[in-house]
């Protein structure tokens, strides 16, 4: 058994390219940063990437049933803008959060119904939902900042419990525990892998496979929506301009986690290894490193070029193999 | 009896082919009627200057669209073209800054389709993604270069900068001169497309790979065209580009590659590969101008127009799925 | 009366399907008896495959009647007819491969056997039963075929099926696996449950089943018990009598060696060497998935090889991509032809073009004026009936869509013509035309090869025969000195058994 597990285990790691690149960056470090390996340096690195790990698994509920979502990314602005919105408009704090998560939920829904019942490609699509929220959250916000005047709804995400500004954690490990029970443990989530699997089997085997995938995108909204609340929560303000590139890094990130484009492979522990390495450890890597902002973004476009890249050629191997 | 149901089949096509024509007539009709200033010789001046750079790049991005393909990376093309121009006016002169421009974004198509066809990326959705990361990668090189900051051009028509000013304001006769490049490019662009050897390989490329690549077709050599093409194109946007404003940022080029998509959409070359036309994008190109010149003179907001452009994009795909159901 | 329809499980009565141009079922009537195996033998396409598909609901019958275990079967969905009692195993397996064992067995019913632990212990408890020891948890992608087949198997009992049809279940199995598969068989008949088992391979047929339906061109040919009839027999009856006047006479054949292909090696193709003389029509026999395909297509630089060689005329070539093969004077009329042959959203005149667009262009420019001609050229000389070169070719029919292949490889000049499943979907009339213009290309000293699942095209045809059985070349005959039964054996693999029984004798 203890064999068996070994195996097992050695396997995961083989299959995290994620694991691979981020032990080299953390070496290239910590031979040129002291800093690096402290725990408050730890817990910075958590806190900045958390609210991306939460939409990060819902961008994984989507990929996993083989469709993309690409405009979760202004979803996450706008459902927190929103929020803003209606609390500065008297609104008490819980109904305006329920708002935005309804509104989170409402773009997943239309994107999900025009993709699975319309049958149409979910790129550019999604691609275009993103643009009408970037245009709507700049008209809420008049293409400005709008601050929180409740100044309670900070303690959303930066509240103290047990001593420590912690929540944003709490929320990731909460979160993280849903969809992955989710997506392991219930019909709902194993149908999913089906579809992305194989669709036709799928289908063949009674699943209703177009509203499990209509639901895929209508939490992968929701869960947008909250981390644009936990967004706009920890900063205190809404902005329409936060989600200009989140779409493409969380799926790229997804992705280097091992989740793959085809479909009907990953799990949230892998999408969180990758996107803690997008997210929080090649970003602090950078910043302890002292790499302007502008390398950075090189270095971020390389990144996503290399590991979609590298996803096909893994499967082009595969397609011709001799 | 059958010829009714015929008409009204016909009809019904009529409509659902072009709806989206049909509702941008009446947004422009509504505008020339509500708004005289529509139909003042300035404005018809305006949209042709706004016809620059905008449809040079969408009909370079038509090609890689009917190879069925996309091309992300335009929007960070274009701003480090612009970049690269600015940087090489003092040292070499303006025009051949110019040819240098072209050459790096031909450079740049060739990069593009290099790391594709490497990766065996065969599927629009990947190569989305490839083109994505590298624009990202060509804006921050562009940030480096320029170090962030806004390039000026400083304008004085005695000055070295005189080329550019003449692009950038010049008339031939009644055109403008990026009317006449525009022109030159399209002729040049639909004879390769309906002409040439390559333009043919492209085609057959986009309608079916595996079919083209038996019959002898040299698909990897036309998709490595297309991408060049597009980054030539873009390169020659970007130079119009900077000619009119005088001034290089990255926000120059900020959601050029919805708008280029948007245009080729438009115009009916159909997002899979295969089916379409450079012509058909002349007129998607105007759709899309007509469009923000209407909302500009209705004094729509900005963000009305964002929220516009992006249902437009969702609506064309979604009835061109529904043709090809 | 009521016991004997009591103990009829299975009655299909009269039951016709046709596709365009091809009636594929023709007043179909079979009665499978309760606790039987029934066996069901014919060649490709004589219609078996159509027959299950309608049975699972995959496809709906033009006609007939269908009764399951007393109840009239309307059309349905794979889903129904499992539920309603009858599974099918198909050949191409029908499990998801990026999940669990015990996942695939539920599959879309993980919420009945109450989450995942009751899913997989209850696939456990249906796995153990027949005897597979199978991790519920494995992925189905790290099993051989024959453990997949067992996934399969448990599946179709999850539903308590009373019938289970399996398709060419053995068609990937080692001996081993086969000894294994038809333990659990005769396990699964001791239960009572009943089995249709479709095969190639008459040893099984023998060995498993109690009675067994011969078809052949979309009709049941006869049914027996495997008692009553000999191996011979049965061959003769899957192979049938052929019409005379079904084919061209054949051309006569002289010529020297034209090509030559040395030890082919590819991962599914073992030493493949053969010669091709010019005049002559070479046919490839075998199942399908023997190879057939995959040699035509290495030879013509459209898959990976992993090491031969070529000659044309005495001469080695090197042939790394289908441009290579085109120049050395080959061509490959595909198998899928509105997936790898056709673009179908293109005109008549740019399909036949395709292939010849270098020779139509100079310095890179192509002449219409001349693509036009070529167009106009094939559409009459093939007699394809479309409106004018201007139409799609998604709108012509398939024999006529196959002219349109076929026009636009004849403009490359081919020497040698290769084709594979060249009939496949088309008409009788059109079928004639075609077999007239390969007689034609072969008297004007060309040479082709031919691949077809339909043994009589390939043996009227052909001068030459090869048969291929699990990526070899297992035998060679000349069609007009060997009986159709002698050349099937060699196709299904018993070629060397039969010459053992002969030296016996």
């Amino acid at each position: 058994m203890d064999k068996m597990n070994v195996k097992k285990i050695l396997s995961v790691i083989t299959n995290q390219r994620a694991v691979l690149a981020i032990v080299i960056t953390l070496i290239v470090v910590a031979f040129n940063n002291n800093n690096f390996f402290t725990i408050y340096n730890m817990k910075t690195m958590l806190t900045t990437s958390s609210i991306y790990l939460i939409i990060g698994f819902g961008a994984t509920i989507v990929l996993v049933a083989g469709g993309v979502d690409l405009s979760i990314g202004f979803n996450m602005s706008v459902s927190g803008v929103l929020a803003v919105y209606l609390m500065n408009n008297n609104v008490p704090i819980s109904l305006a959060v329920l708002c935005a998560l309804i509104f989170g939920g409402i773009v997943g829904a239309i994107n999900g119904y025009i993709v699975v019942y319309q049958k149409t490609e979910p790129f550019i699509i999604t691609l275009g939902m993103g643009i009408s929220l970037l245009g709507l959250g700049r008209l809420i916000t008049n293409a400005r900042p709008i601050v929180a005047e409740n100044k309670a709804f900070l303690n959303i995400s930066n509240g103290m419990i047990f001593g420590e500004r912690l929540n944003l954690i709490y929320f990731t490990i909460i979160m993280f525990a849903v969809v992955h029970y989710i997506l392991r443990y219930t019909s709902f989530g194993r149908n999913l892998y089906a579809i992305g699997g194989d669709y036709e089997v799928a289908e063949y085997s009674g699943i209703n496979v177009r509203a499990n995938k209509f639901y895929a995108f209508v939490l992968s909204g929701v869960i947008a929506a909250l981390g644009g609340v936990l967004l706009a929560s920890k900063f205190g303000t809404g902005n329409a301009n936060y989600g200009l590139t989140t779409g493409f890094v969380i799926y790229s990130a997804v992705v280097v986690g091992g989740t793959s484009f085809a479909g009907g492979i990953g799990s949230v522990p892998r999408s969180a290894i990758g996107l803690i390495f997008v997210y929080g450890v090649l970003q602090n890597a950078m910043n302890m490193l002292r790499v302007n902002s502008y390398t950075q973004m090189v270095m971020t476009g390389i990144i996503i070029a290399t590991v979609i890249a590298l996803d096909s050629y893994s499967r082009k191997r595969i397609r011709e193999k001799v | 009896m059958t010829r009714q149901i015929r008409l009204g089949s016909v009809f019904n096509t009529l409509l659902k082919e072009y709806t989206i024509v049909i509702g941008i007539m009446v947004l422009v009709l509504i505008t020339s009627i509500v708004e005289p200033r529509f139909m003042t010789s300035g404005n018809m001046i305006n949209i042709m200057r706004q016809f620059g750079p905008l449809i040079l790049v969408a009909l370079g991005m038509t090609f890689v669209i009917l190879a069925g393909f996309i091309d992300l990376s335009v929007t960070g093309q274009l701003f480090l073209v612009a970049v690269i121009v600015m940087k090489l006016i003092d040292p070499i002169g303006q025009i051949p800054a110019m040819l240098v421009g072209v050459a790096f974004g031909g450079l740049f198509g060739y990069f593009n389709s290099k790391v594709i066809i490497f990766s065996g990326a065969l599927t629009q959705a990947e190569a989305l993604f490839i083109t994505y990361g590298l624009s990202t990668a060509y804006i921050g090189i562009g940030q480096m270069i320029s170090n962030g900051k806004t390039m000026n051009m400083s304008i004085d028509l005695t000055s070295s900068y005189s080329m550019f000013q003449y692009v950038g304001l010049g008339f031939i006769g009644p055109f403008s001169i990026s009317f006449v490049i525009f022109l030159v490019a399209i002729v040049i662009l639909y004879f390769f497309q309906s002409k040439t050897y390559m333009g043919r390989s492209v085609m057959l490329t986009g309608g079916n790979k595996t079919a083209a690549r038996i019959a002898g077709i040299p698909i990897y050599r036309s998709i490595t065209i297309v991408y060049m093409i597009c980054g030539i194109m873009t390169a020659i946007g970007a130079i119009v580009f900077m000619s009119r404003a005088t001034t290089v940022t990255s926000a120059m080029s900020i959601g050029l590659e919805t708008d280029v998509i948007l245009a080729v959409v438009l115009g009916g070359t159909y997002l899979g590969g295969g089916r379409g036309s450079v012509l058909r994008t002349i007129i998607g190109a105007l759709i899309v101008i007509l469009i923000s010149n209407c909302m500009n003179l209705l004094g729509i907001t900005i963000f009305w127009q964002d929220i516009t452009r992006g249902a437009i994009l969702i609506i064309a795909i979604w009835l061109d799925a529904q043709k090809n159901n | 009366m009521d016991n004997k329809n009591n103990n009829i499980i299975l009655s299909i009565q009269d039951v016709e399907k046709s596709f365009p141009g091809v009636k594929a079922l023709d007043q179909v009537s079979i009665e499978i008896e309760r606790g039987e195996v029934h066996g069901l033998v014919g060649e490709n396409g004589a219609g078996k495959s159509t027959l299950m598909k309608i049975l699972s609901g995959v496809l709906k019958k033009d006609a007939g009647t269908i009764i399951f275990d007393g109840a009239v079967v309307h059309h349905t969905s794979p889903v129904e007819s499992q539920r309603m009692g009858m599974s099918i195993i198909y050949q191409e397996l029908n499990l998801v491969h990026t999940m669990s064992v015990g996942e695939n067995v539920f599959l879309g019913r993980f919420k009945e056997m109450g989450g995942m632990r009751g899913t997989h212990t209850k696939a456990k408890t249906l796995l153990d039963s027949i005897g597979a020891n199978l991790d519920t948890y494995q992925l189905v992608d790290e099993l051989s075929v024959s453990e997949k087949q067992m996934v399969e198997i448990a599946k179709a009992l999850s539903f308590e099926s009373k019938l289970i049809i399996m398709d060419e279940p053995s068609s990937s199995l080692t001996q081993d696996e086969m000894d294994k598969l038809i333990a659990v068989i005769k396990q699964l008949k001791e239960k009572g449950i009943t089995i249709i088992y479709i095969s190639h391979k008459l040893d099984e047929i023998f060995e498993l089943c109690n009675r067994v339906t011969i078809m052949r061109d979309g009709h049941v040919i006869d049914t027996q018990l495997t008692t009553d009839i000999t191996r011979n027999e049965m061959i003769a009856k899957m192979v049938g009598r052929t019409i005379e006047n079904e084919f061209p006479e054949r051309p006569k054949c002289d010529g020297e060696v034209l090509l030559e292909v040395k030890s082919l090696n590819t991962h599914k193709l073992k030493n493949v060497s053969f010669e091709l003389r010019k005049g002559e029509i070479l046919g490839f026999v075998g199942l399908v998935g023997a190879g057939r395909t995959e040699i035509v297509r290495a030879i013509f630089g459209a898959d990976q090889v992993k090491g031969h060689e070529i000659l044309i005329d005495g001469k080695v070539v090197k042939i790394k991509n289908p441009k290579d093969a085109m120049n050395a004077g080959l061509a490959l009329v595909t198998e899928d032809r509105k997936q790898q042959g056709l673009v179908l959203s293109f005109t008549v005149e740019k399909n036949v073009s395709m292939a010849s667009l270098d020779r139509l262009s100079k310095f890179g420019i192509l002449n219409k004026s001349k693509e036009k001609d070529m167009a106009q050229r094939q559409v009459k000389g093939l007699n394809v009936k479309t409106p004018t070169i201007l139409t799609k070719v998604s709108s012509l029919s398939g024999g006529n869509q196959q002219k349109v292949v076929l026009g636009g490889w004849l403009e490359t000049g081919p020497r040698v013509l290769i084709l594979d499943e060249p009939t496949r979907g088309i008409d009788v009339g059109a079928k004639y035309e075609i077999y007239l213009l390969m007689k034609e290309i072969a008297e004007s000293g060309g040479a082709i090869i031919l691949i077809s699942s339909e043994l009589p095209e390939v043996l009227n045809m052909s001068n030459r025969v090869l048969t291929v059985y699990e990526g070899r070349i297992t035998g060679e005959f000349d069609p007009l000195k060997t009986t159709p039964d002698h050349i099937m054996r060699n196709a299904l693999g018993m070629g060397e058994e039969e010459q053992n029984n002969d030296q016996a004798n």
